[in-house]
């Protein structure tokens, strides 16, 4: 579904991520591994065209996304969970799901999309009219998370979900996302390696811009390098 | 004496607001100050003038015509001046700056530096509560701008075009992520901004006259009051038109109208004295 090929990224002129190659396939849930400033958050940011990579390519279903604006890579079905979450806090939480709906996929499908999506939190369907700057840091996410899905996007980019909550509201949005079926490919960007692992078949390794490493996440976990680096063990 | 100020500051108020409500849009959508709004007043004043007057149309008509005929100067502004300058807040600034010295010239060498007024909608006085009598004109300009302002807030709260706007507001970047075309959004948004300018312009073009300079007060104001809001709050810009407005007409009945502006400022700097981030305003996180 996604691939990226030699994809070299600059922030101005300080690059941030050399020769990238990934790929996810179809109903794939892919984690992306590594340390605070390791690239993680540019690499979405070049998938989105937040950030334009000055060589090599991304495509989506073999259509190159080069050249193309946040907004159109948005309509051919990319929706990005941004890190910090970023909801509209000044809008309802209904109105914050609408904007989701605002790509031409999303919003002939409104309301069933908008059913699913409370099906998957219903605490969000408690708090519609409420203001999203009222909600707790766990609803927020839901609701960055329930926005993205509004889109009824091929590809669900997660950026830092787990950043900021406690562990058990963190938990129960993995566990909400485990039960999205194969509809929805995913690709997480997680701190959280042991979490990111257990919530995803396949997952790279991103150190100081590079791909450094990849696998099987059930083979990562045991791997005794990766658990002596990230999981402490 | 009292009713009559609070009247007459109520009627300037609701223009006020509806001129800072483009400011404050524009400002919000896309972080550009246009010192050239007041002269989209006056343009709209002067254009209601020329078909109303000139032409001889039916004034509605001619202040329809007039405020579309600004939006579409703002969409073409918008393209030429300020897209260019995107990244550098500092660019459009002076661009429109040098654009309302500009469009002042012109009206200077079309229109004259005399005053003109387009034709009143209404005739005659009525008797309010037996107090006094206010000129019919006047009120129907209250009733406009208020029924515009209202149209505003319906399409901000109902539309998909006002949710874009709202979005973008808040959250440019992540707007775009959502799918919005923000440099188009952009372009209308100014558009509907120099147009808000405009509905203020022939609401109240009819009552005093435009001159080619009247447009600096104006713009001035406008920016008091979206300051005296709280910069970003549509609500807050609403509240502050009608305080500034009161605050000034009830100065000029009883200290003197020579001080018209500085109880403006006296307002603003108490306020911010107060509330630093304006009356409704949130201080950013």
């Amino acid at each position: 579904m996604l691939t990226i090929e030699g994809v070299d990224v600059f922030r101005g002129e300080t690059q941030v991520l050399w020769g990238i190659d990934l790929t996810v396939a179809d109903a794939e849930r892919v984690a992306i591994l590594g340390s605070n400033g390791a690239g993680k958050s540019s690499l979405m940011a070049a998938i989105t065209g937040l950030l334009v990579p000055r060589k090599g390519t991304v495509r989506l279903r073999e259509r190159s996304l080069t050249g193309l604006k946040p907004h159109q890579i948005t309509h051919l079905g990319i929706a990005l969970v941004p890190e910090g979450r970023r909801v509209y806090k000044g809008m309802s939480v209904r109105e914050n799901l609408e904007m989701g709906a605002f790509p031409r996929r999303g919003r002939p499908r409104l309301k069933e999309t908008l059913d699913r999506v409370l099906n998957l939190f219903p605490a969000l369907g408690r708090r519609m009219n409420q203001g999203a700057g009222t909600l707790s840091g766990g609803e927020q996410q839901m609701l960055a998370i329930g926005r993205a899905l509004m889109s009824r996007p091929e590809l669900l980019l997660i950026d830092e979900l787990s950043l900021g909550l406690a562990p058990r509201v963190t938990k129960e949005i993995y566990a909400a996302l485990d039960g999205l079926g194969a509809e929805t490919t995913v690709l997480l960007v997680e701190q959280n390696v042991e979490l990111a692992l257990k919530h995803s078949g396949r997952a790279y390794i991103v150190e100081s811009g590079r791909i450094t490493g990849q696998g099987r996440s059930t083979d990562l976990m045991n791997d005794p390098n990766i658990r002596r680096a990230y999981l402490g063990m | 004496m009292f009713a009559l100020a609070l009247t007459n500051g109520l009627v300037i108020g609701i223009v006020y607001a509806l001129t800072a409500l483009g400011v404050s849009l524009v400002v919000g959508i896309m972080n550009v100050i246009n010192f050239a709004h007041g002269e989209f007043y006056i343009l709209a004043g002067y254009f209601s003038y020329l078909f109303a007057h000139t032409l001889g149309m039916d004034p509605l008509a001619a202040m329809l015509i007039a405020v579309a005929g600004v939006f579409v100067l703002g969409l073409v502004v918008e393209y030429t001046l300020i897209r260019p300058t995107y990244g550098d807040d500092m660019y459009s600034l002076i661009l429109t700056f040098i654009l309302s010295i500009v469009l002042q010239s012109i009206y200077l060498l079309v229109f004259g530096p005399y005053p003109n007024k387009p034709p009143g909608w209404v005739k005659g006085a009525t008797d309010i509560f037996g107090l006094f009598f206010y000129g019919n004109q006047r009120l129907a300009a209250l009733g406009a701008g208020v029924a515009v302002i209202a149209l505003f807030f319906a399409m901000l709260k109902l539309t998909w075009f006002g949710r874009m706007i709202r979005a973008a507001s808040q959250d440019r970047e992540m707007a775009e992520l959502n799918g919005i075309d923000t440099t188009r959004l952009n372009m209308f948004g100014f558009g509907l901004g120099c147009a808000l300018a405009a509905a203020a312009g022939v609401i109240l073009a009819p009552v005093f006259p435009v001159t080619p300079t009247a447009g600096t007060p104006i713009a001035l104001t406008a920016f008091v009051c979206v300051v005296l809001g709280g910069m970003g709050s549509m609500s807050g810009c609403v509240l502050g038109g009608l305080v500034l407005g009161v605050v000034e007409n009830l100065g000029a009945a009883y200290v003197s109208t020579g001080y018209k502006h500085l109880f403006m400022f006296l307002i603003l700097i108490l306020v911010l004295l107060i509330r630093p981030a304006g009356l409704f305003g949130r201080r950013e996180a």
